[in-house]
């Protein structure tokens, strides 16, 4: 029959096609294989944001420090030393001579300023320039020119639209729902603009011109920074082994920052010349200068990353190639991992933590993540604190860490993750207590639930949020006699769904960028892009400001609203007395500790615009015999923490044998 | 039931018989053992989604975590989940929603691709070169867009309810039951019995609907009971992505193939919900 | 509503264009065919080169190539500028957009991400900005998602791999499926006409994210004939297209048995019978041909569902292949995926569909006197 023949052509060009899709290059197996989880997408440091890129950026660049694997502390990267002045704003980095781009040329400082330039830069687009807002001209370079413009614009609008001459902020904080525009004009100098938020009514012709006073000052600053910034303002090169940068204020974990990838030099040269900005990192154009180099990188396969023959100190990385697969199945992942093909894999289905959590290859420990539901505050009777304080009473947090996540979680009675050094969690008692919540629902006129409207739980989909969800559900539906129906949208609706307002209780998580609990706190403040509660709080407000510059807190110190004010007192009175600069420094990253403890009582005591509902713990399989892989982290004075960030740098991870 | 479909074509009289084919095609179906099993199956798989969670005061929202992943037992008939709510209880009660979803959205692509295919078929010609590239250009459409939209469009009141997903499943299926349809009445259009009936003074309508649309049943019917499981399974792809519905089998399904992995496996979890299917 | 009803009186006018003169769809057709090779040709020839060769080519097409495939084009090429439209307007009314994130970005950070990538906030402005750049630059876009690549750097290394495993797969479910459906309607309610139903059954029913990770355990974790997961030797290839193949041998089956059982009925077929031709004779020479009629009209939506892969089946094995994009594309809104995949699928589902009228004609004389 000739359509036998015809039939048997197909799957023979078939497979002659398949054929053609191999790449030679990945037939040796690399000597350390992993799951990353998803496929990046950008290997820009000053464009990336989230950890499968970041691991691979850890491994393809290096920063003037980098975390030593085993501590997590920093550690001299192309920095060899620095130096940092007495009262913590100033730093001078020297970079070693011997660091190499692969294209050869030498690591400069004029890469470090021209990289944190770039990042700043309002056209660049870098999603993570805010993580290095605390140098000097940084966020005037990357914000202010926006800031003018809206208040040029939508605020100016919104102000004359009122009728009265007066302006209610309850009003006005309606009118500007722009992102951080009234933090913008909270943070300023300008007496009018202050007391017409703090102390209405005011003039509102005189308001008007502080406005466009307040939008000529953040202009002019914004020019002077597009002028100055990484030249002669905030970072610049002293020469090319000097690299000088200035903060704001004194930040205690600023080493840890330049480990991290939005401040890792680019190459300068490529960057430079015409056509490159969008695509310099693609495998047939990137130079970098870390241990690794990028090999291959083939979308929806793997990246391969080879050891660079130009890094200094490649003596001291013990895998010559790694591959990361982009695998999102984690069904196939564990798969993979059983039949001996990959050697780590940072994620497993959660149905099998029984089964695989007494293996010697499982680790567990805590991660810097809390999940919590948002409570829409503005959405009557969830506007009622009390409600909101009911709604929190009646989940058994206990349970759900121990009965649906069981890998020792744990349970959230506040927001900031406990590992913090020199943080303590503002003591809390919104524990699990259903007798007081049916009696804080019956104080708000719904008792035994009656008359409560049936509210929704969204979430977005995934297989763990949808059983906490369903397990909360039943628990309030229980104890408070109230109905609650979960319901999930994919990612993008999701967002957009919370952004909008359009919602109950909705999941979400945070993971923190930086070991500090203003990582987590800054979230809420009034209009915060990620606040979406429609929560305000003017203390809380207050507290944040004074925490991000506790110079100025001295000066002007307040209590009002505050828990403990004697011990903020106390604080105050020993950084004003404090001997020495050091001293006084100490003093006041105590104080600065203590503001972000009263910010966070409010948040979770008082208030809570949110259900804090657990802190995560970090999983994965690993083969035993795998070695500088660090699930806990012995310091130098013998301390052992978790490895709380989940950094796993590749640098020093390798399988024995393969060397 | 696809066994129905034995004395065809030639054998159609010309003459209009006191059954008519429609009656015939139905007494063919009655007279078929497989199809009334088939009938029966369906019949108890009905009644035991719609009124046995009723009856027996089954809840499948009560967790009981410290319960969990517990194999089948006379209290938990099909076991229970990992929150520890009764798995027979939510088959059920997800039954109620793929067996809608699924008889609904077949139910809208075998009106539609049929009348559709028909028109388009039996005219040939321009008529159906026009229609049928109506159905290519509605093939191009990414149809997970319109899912999401529609989804979406109802996210706020329906909260994860059926309704919008068969909404976008139905605006899908009918485009290759329209193709089947066509090419099927195309064949038949010139056929002698066709030729016949013209003769005898038919109408357009009347030839269609007496003497072509009985002959098109066999494949139509074959398409469309592999339809309801397609739809069944679209559903559980769906669920799969995260635009699924709350408790159906296909959301049963999603969260089953964790199961079928080599360390420990619940089976009851996905052998159930599969089976109904 | 406007812009419905707009695109449901464009749609009407190219479906119209079937009522033009047959001479007149045939011009249009080569001249389109002509346009869209000038599109691209002349970025690599030049402007007047490529007019020349293109005036030429579009003669050359009007005078040999079939009038129905004439025809097909000169609809196909308005179809996909309706289809960019169209699919514009839903992706633009789909909540979100590409540069949104968990973590909320400034304004100023998406107003720059919006002028570099070319994404207006209007779909009319989108479909300007698409057009312009489809037309004059010969490209599908920046990918918005995936950095520092275009939509044809993603897509065009997917295509031997879905295209090669997808073909592997049509050809196991046509092989597979038909051999079972016909063998089962040539003797209805023996045992192998159960056990082949059975077996359809099973594939209809499971759905292909369960065939996958079964086979997945049976075979490769089990037995350890063939690697997990992954992309680099045929020993890759044989699961990912099992799995690929079997609901639609499945579905094929029992199309294939319907049609023999109807087949084998009729009376040319008890002439044959009556001929003294042996069984296997009338079923391969005669019954066949009818027989597989449903199996092709369902061909054709089918092959291109396989061939451009399925998302399952790749996020499953981990295969480097084109069906992600569908998927990715819209989770992720980025639009110039979903166009680059909407413009790529409704290309091949045309391709198919022609394929399978021509092949439907080729099988049954009936709709060749028809048509």
């Amino acid at each position: 029959m000739r359509s036998g023949l015809g039939l048997l052509v197909l799957p023979l060009l078939a497979l002659l096609g398949i054929g053609l899709t191999f790449r030679a290059s990945f037939h040796d197996p690399a000597d350390f294989t992993f799951v990353n989880g998803t496929e990046p997408n950008t290997l820009d440091p000053g464009l990336m944001t989230g950890e499968p890129e970041g691991r691979i950026a850890s491994a393809l660049f290096e920063g003037l420090t980098i975390r030593d694997p085993a501590t997590l502390r920093p550690a001299p990267g192309v920095a060899e030393r620095w130096e940092i002045s007495a009262d913590g704003r100033r730093y001078v980095f020297h970079l070693r001579r011997d660091a190499r781009w692969t294209d050869g040329l030498p690591v400069t400082a004029h890469d470090f300023a021209y990289a944190w330039r770039r990042l700043q830069l309002p056209e660049h687009g870098g999603e993570y320039a805010y993580i290095m807002h605390g140098v000097r001209g940084a966020e005037a370079l990357n914000r202010d020119e926006a800031r003018a413009i809206a208040l040029r614009g939508p605020v100016r609008a919104a102000v004359e639209g009122l009728v009265q001459g007066a302006i209610d902020p309850q009003v006005w904080e309606e009118l500007v729902a722009e992102q951080d525009l009234v933090t913008t004009v909270r943070g300023t100098r300008d007496p009018v603009l202050r007391a017409g938020l703090e102390a209405p009514p005011v003039d509102r012709a005189a308001f008007l011109n502080a406005l466009a006073g307040e939008a000529e000052r953040r202009s002019a600053r914004a020019s002077e920074a597009r002028l100055h910034y990484g030249i002669d303002l905030g970072v610049h090169a002293r020469d090319d082994y000097t690299l000088v940068v200035e903060l704001v204020a004194a930040i205690p974990y600023f080493l840890e920052l330049t480990a991290f990838y939005p401040a890792y030099p680019v190459p300068r040269k490529l960057l430079e010349a015409p056509g490159n900005e969008r695509d310099w990192f693609l495998p047939e154009k990137i130079v970098s200068n870390g241990p690794f180099e990028l090999a291959a990188w083939r979308i929806g396969d793997r990246i391969r990353l080879r050891r660079s023959d130009s890094y200094w100190n490649r003596e001291s990385i013990p895998s010559r190639t790694i591959d990361a697969l982009p695998l999102e199945n984690v069904t196939t992942a564990l798969n993979l991992y059983l039949s001996g093909e990959v050697d780590w894999i940072p994620r497993y289905p959660s149905d099998l933590v029984d089964a695989l959590r007494e293996r010697s290859d499982h680790y567990a420990h805590a991660g810097f993540i809390t999940y919590y539901y948002r409570i829409n505050t503005r959405r009557p009777p969830l506007d009622d604190a009390r409600v909101r304080r009911a709604l929190a009473l009646a989940i058994d947090r206990e349970m759900i860490v121990s009965e649906v996540l069981r890998l020792g979680e744990l349970p959230a009675l506040h927001l900031v993750p406990p590992g913090i050094p020199g943080y303590e969690p503002p003591p809390t008692a919104v524990g699990f207590d259903p007798e007081r919540a049916r009696t804080l629902l019956a104080e708000a006129g719904f008792p035994g639930g009656e008359g409560f409207p049936e509210i929704g739980i969204l979430y977005n989909t995934l297989e763990s949020h949808k059983k906490i969800a369903e397990l909360i559900a039943d628990q309030l539906a229980r104890h408070l006699g109230i109905v609650i129906k979960p319901y999930n949208q994919e990612w993008q609706s999701y967002l957009a769904t919370m952004r909008a307002g359009d919602y109950d209780l909705g999941r979400a998580g945070w993971i923190g960028d930086y070991l500090d609990p203003n990582t987590f706190l800054d979230l809420w403040v009034t209009n915060g892009g990620n606040n979406q509660t429609g929560w305000s709080h003017p203390v809380y407000d207050r507290l944040i400001a004074a925490a991000r510059n506790v110079d100025d807190y001295v000066q002007q110190p307040f209590v009002d609203g505050l828990a403990e004010p004697g011990r903020l007192r106390v604080l105050l009175a020993a950084a004003a007395e404090a001997p020495d600069v050091t001293a006084r420094r100490e003093a006041l990253a105590a104080l600065r500790l203590h503001l972000l403890r009263e910010a966070e009582r409010i948040l979770v005591e008082e208030e809570l615009p949110i259900l804090p509902i657990y802190f995560y713990v970090v999983n994965g399989l690993v083969r035993p015999e795998v070695e500088g892989f660090y699930t806990e982290l012995v310091q130098s004075d013998g301390q052992r923490l978790p490895n709380l960030q989940n950094l796993h740098p590749l640098r020093s991870i390798h399988l024995p044998g393969s060397r | 039931m696809s066994a129905g479909q034995r004395e065809q074509g030639s054998s159609a009289p010309i003459v209009a018989p006191t059954a008519g084919p429609w009656v015939r095609a139905f007494r063919r179906l009655q007279r078929h053992r497989a199809a009334m099993v088939g009938v029966a199956i369906l019949g108890v798989v009905f009644f035991a989604c719609f009124l046995l969670p009723t009856l027996l005061g089954l809840d499948p929202t009560s967790t009981a975590p410290e319960l969990r992943h517990m194999p089948p037992s006379l209290r938990h008939w099909f076991g229970t989940d990992a929150l520890g709510r009764d798995h027979f209880a939510r088959v059920l009660i997800g039954g109620r929603v793929s067996l809608w979803v699924g008889l609904a959205a077949t139910a809208a692509s075998v009106t539609l691709g049929v009348a559709y295919g028909a028109v388009a078929g039996f005219y040939a010609g321009r008529v159906d070169e026009a229609m049928m590239r109506i159905v290519d250009f509605f093939y191009g459409i990414p149809y997970m867009f319109l899912v999401i939209l529609v989804m979406l469009m109802f996210s706020e009141t329906a909260r994860g309810e059926a309704l919008p997903v068969f909404l976008a499943l139905g605006l899908v299926q009918w485009l290759t039951m329209a193709r089947i349809v066509r090419g099927q009445v195309l064949t038949l259009r010139d056929r002698d019995f066709v030729l016949a009936a013209r003769v005898v003074g038919a109408g357009d309508a009347r030839i269609l609907v007496r003497h072509i649309l009985p002959n098109v049943m066999g494949p139509v019917v074959v398409y469309a009971t592999l339809t309801v499981p397609a739809v069944i399974l679209l559903e559980s792809f769906l669920s799969f992505l995260g635009l699924g519905v709350e408790l159906s089998w296909g959301q049963l399904v999603a969260e089953g193939v964790a199961v079928v992995n080599p360390i420990e496996s619940p089976w009851w979890l996905l052998a159930w919900p599969l089976s109904s299917h | 509503m406007t812009e419905a009803l707009i695109a449901v009186a464009a749609l009407l006018a190219i479906a119209s264009l079937a009522f033009l003169p047959h001479e007149a769809t045939r011009i249009l057709g080569a001249a389109l065919l002509a346009a869209v090779v000038f599109v691209f040709l002349r970025h690599v020839a030049g402007d007047v080169p490529a007019l020349l060769v293109c005036a030429a080519l579009g003669a050359g097409v009007w005078r040999a190539l079939p009038p129905t495939v004439l025809r097909r084009v000169s609809f196909m090429i308005p179809s996909l500028l309706l289809l960019i439209g169209v699919t514009t307007w839903l992706m633009y009314l789909a909540p979100g957009n590409p540069f949104a994130q968990e973590k909320a970005i400034a304004p100023q950070v998406e107003a720059a991400l919006r002028a570099q990538y070319g994404v207006p906030e209007t779909p009319l402005a989108f479909f300007r900005v698409y057009m312009e750049r489809l037309l004059v630059d010969g490209s599908l876009g920046p990918a918005l998602k995936v950095q520092g690549r275009s939509v044809q750097d993603l897509l065009l290394p997917a295509l031997p791999v879905s295209l090669g495993l997808g073909g592997l797969a049509l050809f196991l479910a046509v092989a597979i499926g038909v051999a079972l459906g016909v063998r089962a309607g040539t003797r209805p309610n023996s045992w192998a006409d159960h056990a082949s139903m059975g077996l359809a059954l099973v594939g209809i029913s499971l759905p292909n994210f369960v065939i996958g990770a079964g086979l997945m355990i049976v075979l490769a974790l089990w037995l350890d004939w063939l690697p997990v997961a992954g992309w680099g030797g045929f020993r890759h290839v044989w699961m990912p297209a099992l799995t690929l193949a079997l609901p639609h041998a499945a579905t094929i089956a029992r199309l294939a048995r319907s049609g023999t059982l109807e087949v084998m009925q009729e009376d040319w077929i008890r002439t044959a019978r009556a001929k003294g031709l042996s069984e296997g004779r009338v079923v391969s020479r005669h019954a066949l041909r009818v027989a597989v009629l449903p199996v092709v009209s369902y061909l054709g939506p089918a092959a291109a569902g396989i061939l451009t892969g399925s998302f399952v089946v790749e996020t499953l094995f981990g295969i480097p292949g084109m069906g992600q994009w569908f998927v990715k594309g819209a989770i992720n809104r980025d639009y110039s995926i979903v166009l680059g995949t909407a413009l790529f699928y409704c290309g091949l589902i045309t391709f198919f569909n022609l394929a399978v009228d021509l092949a439907l004609a080729w099988l049954d004389p009936r709709v060749r006197e028809a048509a």
